[in-house]
């Protein structure tokens, strides 16, 4: 009995081999078609409005999320209330808010961006407000007692300190707004997930299979292009202190 | 078995009593010996209900017993039950049902007397038939609102041939691909639209595009209860691109008496798609129920008198 049923088993593995060749085979076809590439359906135009539409939600998330979360960290108050609120707005789902925001709004990109923000808010806040909590109570002290006034210690000692927590919350949101952009084709929105809501009413499993590539590969892109401003904003002093400690006293010796 | 066929009988008069209030208001006496009954079954929207109750309540007033089966399923259920003599009448989509009943075979045309007859060759050895079909009919059909129709005129789908450049298409994400929708405009009707949107089916995205003016055409089923509240227009197919979805009564030969045909036949012949509309609009957009929609229907044209 068991025998049969392995046996049974061996020729679909075997035939699952040849046919993901061939699904990847014909994904690359796809991707490489000219005619997918100009248009108002093709991979350029769909790319630039998945970008802009997650760009517009994660900059306005961050124009609301950071100052509460930067201000709550600062001042130590409320923490906890509003890391809480805004984890209600992870546990709400994107989807829900979109149909909701398309039964207020009608059509176009409106709904899109505020499902999109509502999503970008929490990672940012909790962030926020942790990196500052963090930062070293001997630090702060230290700045007072040189002199700070509140606002250059927040601006030129506490943010850069919290530069990698912030960004990282940044990051998470980016990301997970990238990914989530896609839902936009399901209100006839346009991005990349058009090509994975059409491929699927038209059968069309390739475009479905190239759409939600394009999306992984964006998302990823995200994650790698914001590391590298993280980088790039990150303090000297601070990068220093992240390199191992076998080497730290080479780094701050060239410092 | 005596307490069997009394409890039948109960039934059926029962059914009388009920059916003869529900079709004559209580005003005109039916006649009081049954001349048979007849089981309608309907599919699961409202729509076919309201049809059933056309078919069964015209019935009723000529004298039969009926009982119904409102809101029974899909065709999946409804075929099988008239198969095995379980119902003995539905309303019917004639292209539909052709594509039901020959396993998808892609017979059906344009054409509603061909698709019919095609369709009765198939349900001969079921022991089936379908009668006349109607000139209602719920199928595909592009609308406009009615700002586009007055600005450009237009009536048929025809018309939009030589302003399409001008005009976006909305439907389905499936559209571009199918060849009743997108490719067919194109290659029956010669229609290339400016750019083509992708909503839904017939559904809110569609009405949403229409208001906000995204779309100026758009891909809706010409019996909507809406149509008519959202100010759309359909466009007549005046080349038959879309298959002959006309409603029609698929009915047991032992049941199909030339009395019984002609009854139905009178409703369908009466039926026009505005009027399916109208009723659609009554019972979904108003909420009134399918028996009082349809008992007022054959009251306004008559079939009572």
């Amino acid at each position: 009995m068991l025998r049969s049923r392995e046996s049974g088993a061996w020729p679909s593995r075997g035939h699952e081999g040849p046919e993901a060749v061939a699904i990847v085979e014909s994904v690359m076809r796809w991707l490489a078609d000219p005619a997918h590439w100009q248009g108002s359906d093709g991979i350029p135009t769909r790319l630039a409005q998945h970008l802009q539409l997650s760009g517009e939600s994660v900059a306005i998330g961050a124009l609301i999320a950071l100052p509460i979360g930067i201000g709550l960290g600062h001042f130590g108050r409320f923490g906890n209330l509003a890391i809480n609120i805004s984890n209600v707005g992870r546990a709400v789902p994107s989807f829900g808010i979109l149909v909701i925001a398309f039964q207020v709004f009608g059509l176009g990109d409106l709904p899109i961006v505020i499902a999109l923000t509502a999503l970008a808010i929490p990672p940012m806040v909790t962030n926020s407000y942790v990196a500052l909590r963090e930062v070293d109570p001997d630090v702060k002290d230290a700045a007072r007692g040189m002199g700070y006034r509140r606002w250059a210690q927040l601006l030129r000692i506490e943010l850069p300190l919290a530069v990698p927590l912030i960004m990282a919350g940044i990051r998470t949101s980016a990301v997970q707004v990238v990914a989530t952009a896609a839902l936009a084709a399901l209100i006839a929105g346009g991005g990349l997930g058009r090509y994975i809501i059409d491929g699927l009413a038209q059968q069309d499993y390739t475009k479905e299979f190239a759409g939600a590539l394009l999306v992984a590969v964006l998302a990823l892109a995200t994650e790698a292009s914001l590391w590298g401003v993280e980088q790039l904003l990150v303090p000297r002093g601070i990068r220093l202190l992240q390199v191992p400690a076998s080497r730290q006293a080479t780094a701050f010796k060239t410092a | 078995m005596i307490r069997k066929t009394g409890s039948t009988w109960l039934t059926a008069a029962l059914a009388v009593i009920i059916t003869a209030a529900a079709a004559c208001g209580g005003t005109t006496s039916p006649g009081t010996t049954s001349k048979g009954t007849i089981t309608v079954a309907g599919f699961n929207f409202p729509e076919s209900s309201i049809l059933a109750e056309l078919y069964g309540q015209a019935l009723a007033h000529d004298g039969y017993t009926v009982n119904y089966k409102l809101l029974l399923g899909t065709r999946e259920v409804v075929a099988p039950a008239i198969k095995s003599g379980q119902i003995d009448l539905y309303p019917g989509y004639a292209a539909t049902e052709l594509e039901y009943y020959n396993g998808g075979a892609g017979e059906a045309t344009g054409d509603a007397t061909a698709t019919t007859a095609k369709l009765n060759s198939h349900l001969q050895s079921l022991g089936l038939e379908a009668l006349t079909p109607s000139a209602a009919v719920d199928q595909n059909a592009f609308a406009v609102t009615k700002a586009t129709q007055t600005k450009f005129s237009l009536t048929k789908l025809s018309d939009l041939a030589p302003i399409g450049s001008q005009l976006v298409l909305g439907a389905g994400p499936e559209c571009p691909t199918r060849p009743f929708c997108e490719p067919g405009l194109k290659t029956t009707y010669g229609i290339t639209f400016k750019d083509f949107k992708a909503l839904d089916t017939d559904g809110p995205l569609t009405r949403a595009a229409f208001k906000n003016g995204t779309i100026q055409v758009g891909l809706v089923f010409s019996s909507d209860a809406d149509l008519n509240a959202l100010g759309l227009v359909v466009l007549q197919d005046d080349k038959h691109l879309e298959n002959a979805d006309n409603v029609v009564p698929i009915i047991r030969q032992t049941v199909a008496t030339s009395e019984v045909s002609s009854v139905l036949n009178k409703i369908d012949a009466g039926l026009t798609t505005v009027d399916l509309v109208t009723l659609n609009g009554q019972v979904e957009l108003l909420h009134q129920d399918a028996d009082a929609v349809a008992a007022a229907y054959l009251q306004q044209h008559n079939y009572f008198s």
